[in-house]
């Protein structure tokens, strides 16, 4: 039987609860990119606040804070397999309890932990490959836009706003960090390949949805510092030490297209 | 702020002066204070990386490359024909609350050219410092560069301003540093680096480098290959003592430590004296870092090498890694090198040198040997150690079982057991091991084709350029 759930992590809680409490999950799969055969029977899981909120404390009790850690950032990887893996796993640490945690050897908790490595890895590397751009704090015509609203409302001072695209769906991981960084300025981390999208505002931070497209005016000293900048970037290497193939594996190429650094300006 | 094009004009010519600047590193500093903008990240941030693969992480830059001395080294000397300019306190300050708002930085690495004289210079970077500080509420990282020379008011008052301080030791020897940088006195370098320290000290945040298992615990005196304070400057300090550092204040003395740096392959020291002088520095001064910096020949003088003579880099490479084996990994310099090898194999990682020089030693049970002896064992690293001993109390390590703790096994195989069997093929001979440890090292540094499977490196963070191409450098010196 495979179970198929809307995406989101307590769905996905709801299924490890129906794998205990109705019937074993062999693969679990959210609903929208599940490709059904005949062969393979299946199953839609209700999504239930109070079973993810059961299943949620049970893995910190019976298992670890660390692995309900684990299991959550490995959750939000971009692996088509890694419901079943995380499935694997929190059935091993239901079993063997704690001791899950450092059973590196095991294939079940290898696999997790090399997701949870890679989505730990990504959101620390776009830590640094975030780059804002100053805006003007007056929106044009997006005056539709849902949550945003008291945002523009802070008109005449500029809003900083950055696009990004990572391979794992790490906005949520990244938001204290920049939330700590400008107490006091008011700035969007949009997601484009996800439509989603980071609001902060003197600190305080929330997660909503924002479609791809969006037209917005630079301020009026954006230019100048993205050419200063690149100006920088291009002055401070070493000409005898070129390396492309070192700057490419530090920095892969897919991400490119959103630093400044790398387009040209008039 | 003066138009953009005369921005840009020194930008570029002042960074370009700074890029042979070989510190990097922004953590260390927990400056939690909250401000208007910024915070000191723990762990180090890399924003982007330049065409050299480096990382870029902080603003790196020269206050100014107007100098009045003349180091035979360096691009900026006095009598050197290139473009000079200066930036004024307030462009700086701005610059960089602007970069760091876009997040292209991480902070501040401040260095500056003996502009008129050097407290001349340190009162503008002051300036520019509290502008940052005061002015923009800035309280992201900050390493300002001392001049040697420098009144040990202003160290004080930019080591308030300042995350990190430091001063550039330059040379490994006294002789070497009479004849390159003949306005730079030893007494002038090791003066405020002892102030540093001290006033660390007092604050209470003196930490010093490495991990549990370095053995660069403060010592007494240490030689500095001639480089002593001398006498008379310690009897002066003993009168006024230090600048008393002030406890009402917000604001920390220099929270991230004391670094240096010094430069490879310029003066004939063998590796040998350049890894004790670092030795002596961690233990005396409790620097945080020691960076070391492949000479680069970018003037032609009877007393250096040749202007196309390549950089030292494999040898800069190799120095790193022992450093690395001081502080993390609990050896001393007089392990690593003794007088009569005073050079490392620049072939081989400093830890097999090591070991092929011990192998008496060898091999080492994986599932017996306590964490000291595990982190002596080439392929073994920190955490894989700590992995090794936290998996041994669940049952025992078998062979397989190594690759997925991280162990880099094809390196680690000949020297140790595995409940009880060997798995290094062969006997344990010197230069059998040799030879095929030689052919994995050259695929690492890429001149042989690199098997499918990513190695895991043993240093991982501190790998860099190993291949490097003459062709490249020529040109760059040439036009
Ligand atoms: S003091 Fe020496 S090393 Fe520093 S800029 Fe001047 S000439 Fe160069």
């Amino acid at each position: 039987m495979d179970y198929l759930y809307d995406g989101s992590f307590e769905g996905f809680l709801c299924c490890i609860y129906a794998h205990y409490y109705k019937k074993r999950a062999e693969g679990i799969y959210p609903e929208n990119h599940y490709q059904r055969t005949m062969l393979q029977p299946f199953f839609i899981v209700e999504t239930e606040a109070e079973k993810a909120e059961k299943v949620y404390k049970a893995i910190q009790n019976k298992i670890s804070n660390a692995s309900l850690q684990r299991v959550y950032k490995a959750f939000l990887s971009n692996d088509i397999q890694k419901e079943t893996k995380l499935l694997n796993y929190l059935v091993l640490g239901f079993r063997i309890g704690k001791k899950v945690d450092a059973l590196h050897s095991e294939t079940v908790v290898y696999q997790v932990q090399q997701l949870e490595h890679k989505v730990a890895a990504e959101q620390h590397r776009l830590l640094g490959l975030v780059r804002f751009s100053a805006i003007e704090g007056k929106k044009e015509k997006d005056k539709e836009k849902d949550k945003e609203k008291d945002i523009s409302s802070d008109a005449g001072r500029h809003i900083l706003y950055s696009a990004i695209e990572p391979d794992h769906n790490i906005l949520e991981l990244i938001a204290d960090h920049f939330a700590q960084r400008f107490p006091e300025e008011t700035f969007i981390m949009h997601d484009i390949k996800r439509e989603k999208a980071l609001f902060c505002q003197n600190g305080d931070w929330y997660l909503g949805h924002l479609r791809k497209e969006l037209t917005y005016a630079v301020s009026e000293d954006e230019l100048e510092y993205r050419k200063l900048w690149k100006k920088y970037f291009n002055s401070i290497a070493i000409t005898e030490r070129t390396n492309a193939d070192c700057q490419k594996r530090c920095m892969p190429v897919r991400y490119w297209k959103n630093l400044t650094e790398f387009h040209s300006y008039p | 702020m003066p138009g953009l094009d005369v921005m840009l004009e020194k930008l570029k010519i002042l960074a370009d002066s700074a890029k042979y600047d070989v510190s990097c590193s922004s953590s260390g500093a927990d400056r939690t204070k909250t401000n208007k903008m910024g915070t000191a990240a723990v762990s180090g941030i890399c924003h982007s990386w330049s065409a050299d693969g480096r990382c870029i992480s902080l603003l790196k830059i020269l206050f100014s490359n107007r100098c009045v001395y003349d180091c035979e080294y360096c691009v900026n000397r006095r009598s050197a024909d290139v473009q000079r300019a200066s930036f004024e306190p307030e462009e700086l300050a701005k610059l960089t609350i602007e970069f760091y708002k876009r997040n292209y930085i991480e902070g501040l690495f401040l260095s500056s050219a003996v502009e008129v004289s050097p407290d001349y210079t340190a009162e503008r970077i002051l300036k520019a410092l509290s502008l940052l500080r005061e002015k923009y509420g800035f309280s992201g990282y900050i390493h300002a560069k001392i001049i040697p020379g420098v009144s040990a008011e202003l160290v004080r008052q930019i080591g308030m301003q300042a995350d990190r301080l430091s001063v550039n030791i330059e040379l490994p020897t006294k002789e070497s540093l009479a004849i390159l940088a003949p306005q730079k006195k030893a007494a002038g370098i090791l003066t405020p680096m002892r102030q540093i320290t001290n006033t660390m000290k007092e604050q209470k945040s003196l930490k010093g480098a490495g991990n549990r298992f370095s053995k660069l615990k403060q010592g007494n005196d240490y030689l500095l290959n001639g480089m002593a304070l001398p006498t008379a400057v310690r009897e002066q300090e003993a009168k006024y003592g230090m600048v008393p550092y002030d406890k009402g204040s917000l604001h920390r003395f220099a929270p991230a430590g004391q670094t240096t740096q010094m430069i490879i392959g310029a003066t004939p020291e063998s590796d040998r004296q350049i890894i004790r002088m670092s030795e002596s520095l961690y233990k005396k001064f409790q620097m945080k870092r020691v960076y070391f910096s492949a000479y680069i020949p970018v003037v032609s003088s009877s007393k250096l090498p040749a202007l196309l003579t390549p950089p030292p880099l494999l040898r800069e490479h190799r120095l790193y890694q022992a450093d690395w084996l001081l502080r993390f990994y609990g050896f001393s310099a007089e392990e690593l090198l003794d007088e009569d090898s005073p050079f490392f194999d620049l072939e081989l990682d400093p830890k097999v040198t090591w070991a092929l020089r011990h192998l008496e030693l060898f091999p080492l049970e994986i599932n017996k040997v306590s964490m000291e002896e595990l982190l002596r064992i080439p392929g073994v690293g920190n955490i894989s150690a700590m992995r090794i001993v936290r998996q041994r109390r669940l049952g025992a390590v078998t062979f397989d079982d190594l690759k997925k703790i991280g162990v880099v096994v094809k390196r680690a195989r000949y020297f140790i057991t595995c409940n009880g069997k060997y798995y290094g093929a062969g006997d344990i001979a010197s230069e059998c091991i040799r030879e095929r440890m030689l052919s994995q090292e050259k695929i690492r540094s890429g001149l042989l084709p690199r098997e499918k499977e990513e190695q895991l490196s043993l240093f991982g963070s501190e790998r860099r350029n190993l291949l490097y191409e003459p062709k490249e450098a020529a040109r760059g010196l040439l036009v």
